[in-house]
């Protein structure tokens, strides 16, 4: 009892563990009560390959279109689905041998969330992305997928002129950014929401730090810019 | 002990910054002691110091999530070098 209690403060520190331990508290009391913690990211785009060409020789990335058949095999639900070709969302896939390992997901000038009643408003515009639902599948985890498919994301978003992409992490997710961090990605802002029903309230550390929403077309604009990679030189 | 072990502890405390114990049968992925990115780079690094190449295909969980893993690849290729 006492470890399950410790547990996130150690595995997340103080701050995060507190808000981790209020979403669980919260999800216990009703299915109508949640609170979201991100980090909004950004990162650069490299046209530097990350994967030697020997590595890369047997790994193909390329687009997945409405109606492909690796859509179906997409573990999300087909309203999400649909909602990201109608967003004008581009997904990526990584094959490996032939084999759909992966994929990930761009938006280009904005992006839905689709967790929370937000809007990420991408800058600049023209050089700018936003990525979001990485997926490997299970079997392929923790080997060259996740390289890989940054690697062809790098090359394909470079190619158009794609210089930041911004991602919003959940603050619960510490294997995810220790993965990210390779990529040079920084911190952007961060942002809570609590969800009451049908009331949602957001605290930003980006403009307009705050927002209450009681319906689900009124989302919060957060703009994004890139100032934290130009100041670390990036 | 062999030399190839202290070689690869050597490189993963000086990439991760780890200065815990590496035990040669502890998985260092689900440690955490190792992520996807570190992978890739140990593989260049067994490749380069070893005189071995890899594939894509050996680039996976059983073979690089443990020291002794990594070290029987290691055997395995220099044996298929020499064969």
């Amino acid at each position: 009892m006492l470890q399950k209690f410790i547990g996130p403060f150690r595995e997340f520190g103080l701050g995060v563990g507190l808000l981790y331990s209020i979403d669980r508290v919260l999800q216990g009391l009703s299915s109508g009560l949640r609170l979201y913690a991100y980090e909004i990211m950004v990162q650069p785009i490299t046209d530097r390959p990350l994967l030697p060409a020997r590595l890369r020789k047997r790994l193909e990335i390329r687009e997945i279109k409405q109606g492909d058949p690796e859509v179906q095999l997409m573990p999300a639900r087909p309203e999400i689905r649909e909602s990201r070709f109608k967003q004008n969302a581009i997904c990526l896939g990584a094959f490996q041998n032939g084999q759909f390992i992966g994929y990930i997901w761009f938006c280009f000038r904005a992006y839905d969330e689709d967790e929370v009643r937000c809007t990420f408003v991408l800058h600049p515009e023209p050089e700018s992305v936003f990525d979001f639902d990485l997926y490997i599948f299970p079997e392929h985890r923790l080997g060259l997928a996740f390289v890989g498919i940054w690697s062809g994301a790098n090359e394909f978003l470079s190619a158009r002129g794609i210089k930041y992409t911004y991602s919003r992490l959940t603050r619960f997710n510490v294997a995810s950014a220790r993965a990210h961090e390779h990529l040079g990605w920084k911190q952007v802002g961060a942002a809570v929401f609590l969800q009451a029903w049908r009331v949602e309230l957001m605290a930003a550390t980006i403009f307009p730090y705050v927002h209450v929403s009681f319906t689900r077309n009124n989302r919060a604009r957060l703009n994004l810019h890139p100032h934290a990679l130009r100041r670390s030189g990036a | 002990m062999s030399t190839e072990l202290e070689l690869l502890r050597e490189y993963i405390r000086n990439e991760t910054g780890y200065d815990g114990e590496l035990d040669a049968d502890a998985d260092l992925l689900e440690g955490k002691i190792l992520d996807s990115f570190n992978i890739v780079e140990l593989a260049m690094f067994i490749q380069d110091r070893f005189e071995i190449e890899l594939e894509a295909e050996d680039l996976v969980r059983a073979n690089l999530s443990r020291l002794s893993s990594m070290l029987a690849l290691i055997e395995r290729k220099k044996a298929a070098r020499t064969s």
